[in-house]
């Protein structure tokens, strides 16, 4: 008697018995017995999830850039007569106001779930103007810095991890701007709203990553 | 009686190869370039037994294709099927299982003279010394002792040259060694990343700028041999060829007092190049890192 | 495959072959338009690195440097290493993948078509734009393909626009486009398999491409990373790099290598699914231990992501980090291993037929051999230590590269020749194409590596008289690589426009891309299959056939 029984379909693990036992959302990304092509949403937003896992490594190669050198030169790592980025109140403020703005944008794609088209758009404006605010933010407090760019490993370090998570919330809230015109527009989401749902990820994605920049720019002080 | 036959077949084809294999790999021998360590002994026979296990291999597998090739071949027009096995849980859990604790053991063996070498010194003479506050960390790993050594060499490598100095101050663009002496090399680069190779030594190590990399040499065998830039390090990266002389201390010691009174210094042939570029049938005329004008020992006093 | 009409019963394809080019220079969503043109594309991308690689070789047959200027030489170098990565063998492989896939895994097209053009299109501006650093005043970049700073940070000074900017900025573009293609590739193989197409129903090429996709997402960000840093330092002059200022260049050398070693597999492993494809078809077995292929697929992907610092053996790495990386380099030739005695073991006792693809599968099966085995070398620390940056590991990855991945190329184009244009390639050409092309590989690449051993070092334009004699095979040998490519172009060539006509399936192969017409219409199938057999199916009397003396020629 052959102990190794050979399935059909020659998985040597019969997933259709797990199947039932899997969460919701993981079934939602990993459809098996074939693919659901025409789940246009879902397909959608697991290559958008895909391409956030991709992006955060682009992020992850910079922390670990800025990691090794502040790890090798703590000593010295502000230039003389530098004091480096400091955690003021201003930035504390930013911050907070960046971070809420995760709690804001989900309610929004929650309304819109439920088809309330104007609550939705409201809770979708207020998130623009806080991440339009975090911007200016950040953009008083770079000139208030009193390091540049090519101040040694500080400015290095310091402006390319902000600048780059910078470019984000920038796109953000372009993308939210787009989103909140397409709204406008009658029988919009009559195919889905894959578009509100990938910009609110994106959103999170922006936000856990000022978390860690925060943590290792501002909490972590020389 | 015929699956004996089989099997006897199969262990017979097995010791060909065996044999074939071991002979080559003591033929891998003379690839090499001549020893002058015995470091580069250890790395020989490791080179050997790969070459041995390499050749099994591909003897083995390209023996079965031709083969295949030879007797399988089909009549032009049949497109039946050969047989309908998809496969065998056996075999395959043993050509998984083999290689892995083949590979294990191929490690094993590399890092058993990974260890010799640093035993013999190779090893842990690579202390980076780095202005780190974790410095302990590469000396923790390593033998702990620094093994005795004759004397220290300053070597400075730049674009595109290399530079010695000796205990006493003498500056040469040769590096000369007593034999079955350990010295230390101290080396520094000077604008970007270099290599420090030399063939017969099988040693190569790069060396960054800003950072006091050294190690330690014991050549076991007299004779003039080259020292190479492994690394590319720019336009006239293929000139940065230098002599190694390995000596008897006596002779070291003779030359050193020889080279003290009458600094030699050779034609650099970079700068050579550089006033005067060689004829070659398409020039392009981009641009190229200015080569140091001032004599080549010259730089090694800084 | 129960509702897809065999076909014995017609001699020629249901399709018209097209002949019609317009579709291939335009913007088309068409999964089958872009695959071509991204494979057509890159091919004319080898020929431009095949001649910067003949004018190497005509300043290395000579000890001298009297062919070109030292610059110059080490522009060549350079742009030969980066064009055929980044522009022959990853957008073939990326053109392969984008016909291919759909068609196996039985859907009617990409999961996100118009997101797949822009792939495309993004890549011939960003060659373009690489080839155009030839025409600055101080040329193109001339690191090597490496780019490792701080030799790569000397520029002309005052000139902000030169070779290296260039350099980065369109390998910059070119990884976009390939993140967008993983992506894509990703959700395909999840998404849009037909009904009762299971994981371990789909064939191995696609395991193979849902592998190298997955390391392309993974890995390939870092290499985006370490360009934007050395974009910044070199140009807004900031210190990551620059040793001689606090920074670290070592820091470059890990970003780089943790995604340029898995590049190699993201290279090889479609080579070797391609593999996988044309050795049953002409041996009519079955893939032998296809379970372990697909599965060694996986696992070669996972383990490349952690061998990296085997680039970095001789570098200012410490010794615990070379014996751990030594252990995970060794461990990556177990899943490669599995795969290559699985390709030995579907040819033995089979019946085998040896037209061009199979010619070129087993060519580059075997000569894979000598390259896998090299690479093993190379894990041993105090061997690597010998022979890095020499000429012996040229050798070595020129083998897997052109004797193993572009033989495997040539094998796929001359294998699915007939599914794509609808017309029948010249089978002497290919024959002697391929016999050419084994013949030289070996002539040019096997003599790198004595060279290796004996200390010949590599991106050098001039060398010691005493390595004369292997330069100087070495270089006749590619000359005959490169005159070796005028039968495939004239085959290629002359077949599309003149071939005779090809049925629906001229192999008598397995796979659902075989069941529908050559060339497939615009979507797909004329219905999605549903699958409810395991893939290799020799078994099944269809494909068991004894085919008529007449099978080929077109029925009027």
């Amino acid at each position: 008697m052959n102990r190794w029984v050979i399935y059909i379909d020659e998985s040597p693990i019969p997933l259709e018995r797990w199947w039932r036992y899997l969460p919701n959302w993981l079934k939602r990304f990993l459809p098996i017995r074939g693919g659901r092509p025409e789940d246009h949403y879902g397909k959608s937003m697991f290559g958008f999830t895909v391409f956030l896992l991709s992006e955060s490594i682009v992020f992850l190669s910079f922390i670990f850039t800025y990691l090794t050198l502040r790890l090798t030169h703590l000593q010295n790592w502000l230039p003389p007569g530098v004091s480096g980025s400091k955690l003021s109140t201003f930035v504390i403020i930013n911050t907070v106001v960046l971070l809420s703005s995760s709690f804001v944008i989900q309610p929004a794609e929650n309304a819109l779930k439920h088809h309330q088209l104007n609550k939705f758009r409201w809770l979708w404006l207020m998130t623009i103007c806080m991440g339009t605010y975090f911007l200016i933010g950040q953009g008083i407090e770079w000139s208030k810095l009193d390091f540049r760019l090519s101040t040694g490993l500080l400015g290095s370090t310091f402006y390319v991890l902000t600048g780059f998570h910078g470019l984000h919330v920038i796109t953000g809230v372009v993308l939210q701007i787009i989103m909140l015109f397409r709204s406008l527009i009658p029988g919009n989401y009559n195919k889905g709203h894959f578009g509100a749902s990938a910009t609110t990820l994106f959103w999170h994605f922006v936000d856990v990553v000022w978390v860690v920049l925060f943590s290792l720019l501002y909490l972590w002080q020389a | 009686m015929v699956r004996l036959l089989d099997y006897l077949l199969i262990a017979g084809c097995i010791a060909v190869l065996l044999l074939v294999s071991h002979w080559i790999g003591q033929l891998a021998y003379s690839w090499m370039p001549l020893e002058a360590t015995a470091e580069a002994q250890k790395v020989d026979s490791l080179f050997s037994f790969l070459v041995s296990i390499g050749t099994f291999i591909i003897l083995g597998l390209v023996g079965m294709m031709v083969y295949s090739v030879l007797f399988f071949h089909a009549p032009k027009n049949d497109y039946s099927e050969g047989h309908s096995s998809r496969g065998d849980i056996r075999l395959e859990i043993l050509w998984t299982a083999t290689p892995t604790l083949l590979v294990l053991w191929i490690a094993f063996q590399g890092f058993n003279i990974y260890q010799q070498l640093n035993i013999l010194g190779l090893g842990q003479i690579v202390h980076l010394h780095t202005p780190l506050k974790s410095e302990p960390a590469y000396a923790v790993a390593s033998n702990d002792k620094p093994k005795p050594t004759s004397e220290t060499i300053e070597v400075f490598v730049k674009q595109w040259d290399w530079s010695f100095r000796y205990p006493n101050n003498v500056t040469s663009n040769e590096l000369h060694l007593p034999v079955n002496l350990r010295t230390r090399l101290n080396m520094h680069a000077k604008d970007v990343l270099h290599s420090f190779y030399v063939p017969v030594f099988r040693l190569q190590q790069y060396i960054v700028p800003g950072r006091n990399i050294n190690l330690v040499v014991r050549p076991t065998r007299t004779g003039k041999y080259t020292l190479k830039d492994a690394l590319f390090s720019g336009t006239y990266f293929a000139l940065m060829d230098a002599n190694v002389q390995v000596e008897s201390l006596e002779e070291y010691n003779q030359w050193l007092t020889k080279t003290e009174k009458e600094p030699k210094t050779r034609k650099n042939q970079v700068l050579a190049e550089y006033s005067q570029s060689p004829k070659t049938w398409f020039k392009s005329g981009w641009y190229t890192v200015v080569p140091d004008q001032r004599a080549i020992t010259q730089s090694a006093l800084e | 495959m129960e509702n897809i009409i065999g076909d014995r019963e017609s001699s020629t394809s249901q399709n018209e072959p097209e002949n019609n080019w317009r579709p291939y220079f335009s913007f088309s969503t068409d999964h089958k338009v872009i695959g071509v043109q991204y494979m057509v594309m890159s091919f004319i991308f080898f020929l431009v690195g095949g001649l910067l690689a003949m004018l190497i070789r005509a300043e290395l047959i000579t000890p001298q440097s009297n062919v070109v200027d030292r610059p110059l030489y080490n522009g060549l170098f350079t742009l030969h290493g980066t064009i055929m990565i980044f522009l022959w063998i990853i957008p073939f492989n990326a053109g392969i993948s984008n016909y291919l896939v759909p068609l196996m895994i039985g859907a009617r097209d990409i999961a996100f078509p118009l997101l797949n053009a822009i792939s495309f299109w993004m890549i011939p501006p960003g060659g373009i734009l690489l080839l155009s650093s030839f025409l600055l005043p101080n040329g193109t970049a001339q690191s090597g393909w490496w780019s490792y700073p701080p030799i790569s940070l000397q520029i002309p000074p005052g000139q902000p626009i030169n070779g290296e900017l260039i350099w980065i900025v369109s390998l910059v573009i070119i990884g976009i486009s390939s993140i967008m293609g993983a992506v894509n590739f990703i959700t395909t193989i999840f998404w849009m398999r037909a009904p009762g197409m299971t994981f371990f129903r789909m064939p191995v090429f696609v395991w193979s491409v849902l592998s190298a996709q997955l390391l392309q997402l993974v890995n390939l960000p870092s290499l985006t990373g370490a360009l934007i840093l050395l974009l910044f330092d070199l140009n807004f002059g900031t210190q990551f790099f620059k040793p001689l200022e606090n920074g670290d260049p070592i820091i470059y050398q890990h970003l780089f290598w943790f995604y340029s070693h898995p590049a190699v597999y993201i290279m090889a492993l479609p080579a070797f699914g391609i593999f996988a494809e044309v050795l049953p078809a002409f041996s009519r077995n079955p893939l032998f231990g296809y379970r372990s292929l697909a599965v060694a697929s996986l696992g070669i992907a996972v383990v490349s992501i952690f061998v990296w610092v085997h680039h970095m053996f001789t570098s200012a790495t410490p010794s615990w980090m070379r014996i751990l990386f030594m252990v995970t380099s060794m461990l990556v030739a177990v899943p490669t291993g599995v795969k290559a005695f699985g390709w030995t073991a579907t040819i033995w006792k089979s019946k085998l037929h040896l037209e061009t693809p199979m010619l070129f599968a087993m060519g580059g099966a075997a000569m894979f051999l000598l390259g896998g085995v090299t690479g093993v070398m190379l894990a041993a620390v105090p061997f690597d230590i010998h022979v890095h940056n020499t000429y012996f590991i040229v050798g070595h990855f020129h083998y897997i590269v052109f004797n193993t991945i572009t033989m495997a190329i040539f094998a796929a184009i001359y294998f699915w020749f007939p599914k794509i244009t609808g017309r029948m390639y010249a089978e002497g050409w290919g024959k002697l194409h391929f016999w050419l092309t084994f013949i030289s590989a070996n002539l040019t690449f096997f003599p790198m590596l004595p060279l290796g051993l004996q200390g010949m070092v590599r991106r050098i334009s001039s060398y010691d008289p005493r390595y004369q004699g292997w330069n100087v095979i070495a270089s006749l040998g590619s000359f005959l690589l490169g005159v070796s490519i005028l039968p495939f172009i004239a085959n290629m060539l002359g077949s599309w426009l003149y071939g005779t006509r090809a049925v629906n399936n001229p192999w008598h192969a397995t796979g659902l891309e075989w069941t529908t017409t050559s060339p497939p219409p615009q979507d797909n199938f004329d219905e999605i299959p549903v699958v409810k057999r395991p893939p290799y199916d020799y078994g099944d009397p269809k494909y068991s056939v004894i085919e008529s003396p007449d099978y080929h020629q077109p029925e009027h």
